[in-house]
């Protein structure tokens, strides 16, 4: 090791989009001369990339950046990401903060850390500001890298802070892209999460989403596709069918929010409980396997036990393969935060766990179909008994035992059982 | 690879003079402030906010996209904490205007062919304002759904057999009693494309009565009031 080197230490919170910009900085500083080390160990700088997608996610960030600056003493602190929009004057006055930067400055930070060693104390706002000047991932800790097509949002769903925080939809043209997909794959990534606030919305010249798609799924070469989370609205055959590729994985995480049309208005979400059930039915009408996952929100203002149990209803309808349960919780700002009838937390506390249980439910029965089965696995990582896991093309978790295995490598399995409870249960297989 | 593309995300905010106040009715006003540069399609909403307040209010825009004012309606709730203050203003103070957001917009392939069915409740109205304002071509039928008959705001600006005004509380409107018992009995073309706007409940209800027609969700746009 160079003893000269700086140390940094990144910790990422929230959204796959957010651990991408991080593995991106992690490139960056790589490329630059500096070591990357663990959160744990002592660095010379602390990146913490925060959420502020829930209060949980406040409060998990606020405790990271603590930890961050209670375990490098004098060290630089860099707080980037979401929550630094949403409270920037707030964080700027911590002292244990050194520099506080905006979302589209993010992709800059090696700048200001560079110019910080250099003697040069940048104010943050000096940086360049652009979502996509992120560089191509080739260092991480992950055997997938994201693709960021996107970035903002224009919904504005009445719970939701991101539209403020991560700004007005804009969408990556698409040349870019795909040089940014050709200079991935060089680097080894065996497989490409295309990721964004609000990828279905992407519109670049005559473009849409479908397009981008298709574009990336034709670039030669031994990869897989995956997409990150998308809206269940806008969207036709073409998409259903562009699943015969056999380069894009069978799995979407299609967010469904609540199963209650009065609750889907009052979210001001863009369709209604039918329009996802039709695009689930295209989808497994044709692919009768298919893996989908989804949000579902409890105890938004108002939500009655009858809402409620539409969506608890939805769970089992739709069998979906994961439940990403989020209790509602109060963002500023937000025009839910002036709703009536704001539920208490108890109430909130007793529905999510009854999601969560139909979830678990779901999951065992879901997994339990691919036994005698095969998946297509992307090892991610080996343990020392030479038992490997990674991913199925279903995005279901897969254990397995063999000779000669390499991390970032595609091997079929046959699948023989399922192991462990909850959210921890995955398929064991064979070569 | 180094990406040339320079694109900021910051959401678009300024400060606007209050060019004029109409007053609609005792509880109901338009304000309405310089256009400047502001370009906005009909259907669109901005946020609204008085200067030195840390609140802000979401509005439909009110005005045509040519119109030289940028204009909004407000109704006074007198208990509320935004609508007072907005009641309070005179011609020169400032607002902050920041936006324009949404997708509640006319697709203008569809103008040529298509039948277009706007359904409000009270100051829902606003965005269809707008929308025939900006497209005199428009073969629409406003429906307006409002508990007395002064509530139909510009009433004068709509083509008479084009717009339905549907009053709950008194009987001059040409339908008496709510829009949603109208739309039940009333008869649409399979072309149509309909435009809700105004309180969820109302929106609720429509939707419900439209799909029990027929038809598709697809057909059917939604904005809603809170």
């Amino acid at each position: 090791m160079n003893s000269t080197k700086k140390r940094i230490a990144f910790k990422t919170l929230g959204c796959r989009l957010n651990q991408y910009e991080t593995d991106a900085l992690v490139s960056d500083f790589d490329k630059g001369g500096y070591e990357i080390v663990d959160f744990k160990e002592q660095a010379d700088v602390v990146v913490v990339n925060t959420c502020t997608v829930t209060n949980q996610s406040d409060q998990k960030s606020r405790n990271m950046i603590s930890q961050a600056a209670r375990n490098n003493q004098g060290s630089v602190v860099v707080v980037t990401g979401c929550m630094a929009n949403n409270y920037k004057e707030t964080l700027e006055g911590e002292n244990k903060i050194t520099y506080v930067v905006e979302n589209n400055r993010k992709g800059s930070i090696l700048n200001l850390v560079d110019a910080h060693f250099g003697g040069e104390l940048l104010h943050p706002e000096k940086l360049e500001a652009d979502v996509f000047q992120f560089n191509t991932v080739d260092k991480s800790l992950h055997t997938r890298s994201a693709i960021k097509i996107q970035d903002g949002c224009d919904n504005f769903c009445t719970f939701c802070i991101i539209p403020t925080v991560r700004g007005r939809a804009v969408s990556r043209p698409l040349p870019q892209i795909i040089e940014n997909v050709e200079d991935t794959l060089a680097n080894g990534f065996k497989e490409l999460v295309i990721t964004g606030v609000n990828i279905g919305r992407y519109e670049w010249e005559d473009k849409r989403f479908e397009d981008v798609l298709e574009a990336i799924l034709n670039v030669p070469g031994d990869f897989r596709v995956r997409i990150s989370s998308l809206e269940p609205d806008g969207f036709g055959n073409r998409l259903v069918d562009l699943f015969d590729h056999p380069k894009l994985t069978p799995h979407l995480h299609l967010c469904l929010q609540s199963g209650s049309d009065k609750v889907l208005l009052r979210m001001r979400r863009m369709y209604d409980y039918n329009r996802f059930k039709n695009l689930v039915e295209r989808f497994r009408d044709k692919y009768t396997e298919f893996n989908f996952t989804t949000d579902l929100i409890v105890g938004f203002p108002d939500e009655s036990e009858e809402d409620f149990q539409e969506s608890l209803n939805a769970v089992s309808t739709f069998g979906f393969g994961h439940v990403h349960t989020f209790k509602y919780s109060v963002r500023k700002g937000t025009r839910a935060e002036r709703m009536e009838n704001h539920l208490p937390e108890k109430i909130k506390n007793a529905r999510s766990a009854r999601i969560r249980q139909a979830s678990e439910e779901n999951r065992s029965r879901y997994l339990s179909s691919f036994i005698g089965k095969e998946q297509t696995v992307l090892i991610e990582t080996i343990d020392a008994r030479g038992y490997a896991t990674g991913y199925g093309e279903h995005y279901v978790p897969v254990r397995f035992k063999g000779k000669g295995l390499q991390k970032n490598t595609f091997q079929i399995v046959r699948i023989t059982r399922i192991e462990g409870k909850g959210e921890q249960m995955r398929l064991v297989g064979e070569l | 690879m180094s990406i040339e593309l320079q694109q900021e995300i910051k959401i678009d905010e300024s400060f606007y003079k209050v060019k004029e106040i109409r007053q609609l009715t005792d509880e109901t006003f338009s304000l309405r402030l310089p256009k400047s540069r502001f370009n906005y399609r009909a259907g669109q909403h901005i946020s609204l906010g008085i200067r030195g307040d840390y609140q802000s209010r979401e509005y439909s825009i009110y005005s045509g996209e040519n119109d030289d004012h940028l204009e909004v309606l407000v109704k006074e709730v007198k208990k509320g904490y935004f609508t007072p203050k907005l009641s309070k203003l005179k011609p020169g103070d400032l607002v902050e205007v920041s936006g324009p957001f949404g997708k509640f917009r006319i697709d203008e392939k569809k103008i040529a062919d298509h039948k277009f069915v706007f359904i409000a409740s009270g100051t829902g109205i606003a965005p269809f304002r707008s929308m025939v304002r900006t497209y005199p071509q428009l073969d629409y039928q406003l429906i307006h759904g409002v508990r007395y008959g002064n509530e139909a705001y510009d009433r004068h600006e709509y083509e008479q057999e084009r717009h339905i005004l549907c009053t709950s509380g008194d009987k001059t409107g040409k339908v008496h009693g709510r829009l949603t018992t109208y739309l039940k009995k009333a008869s649409f073309d399979n072309n149509t494309q309909f435009y809700l706007c105004g309180n969820s409940n109302m929106i609720f209800d429509a939707l419900e009565i439209l799909k029990d027609k027929g038809f598709e969700r697809d057909q059917i746009h939604c904005e809603v009031y809170f």
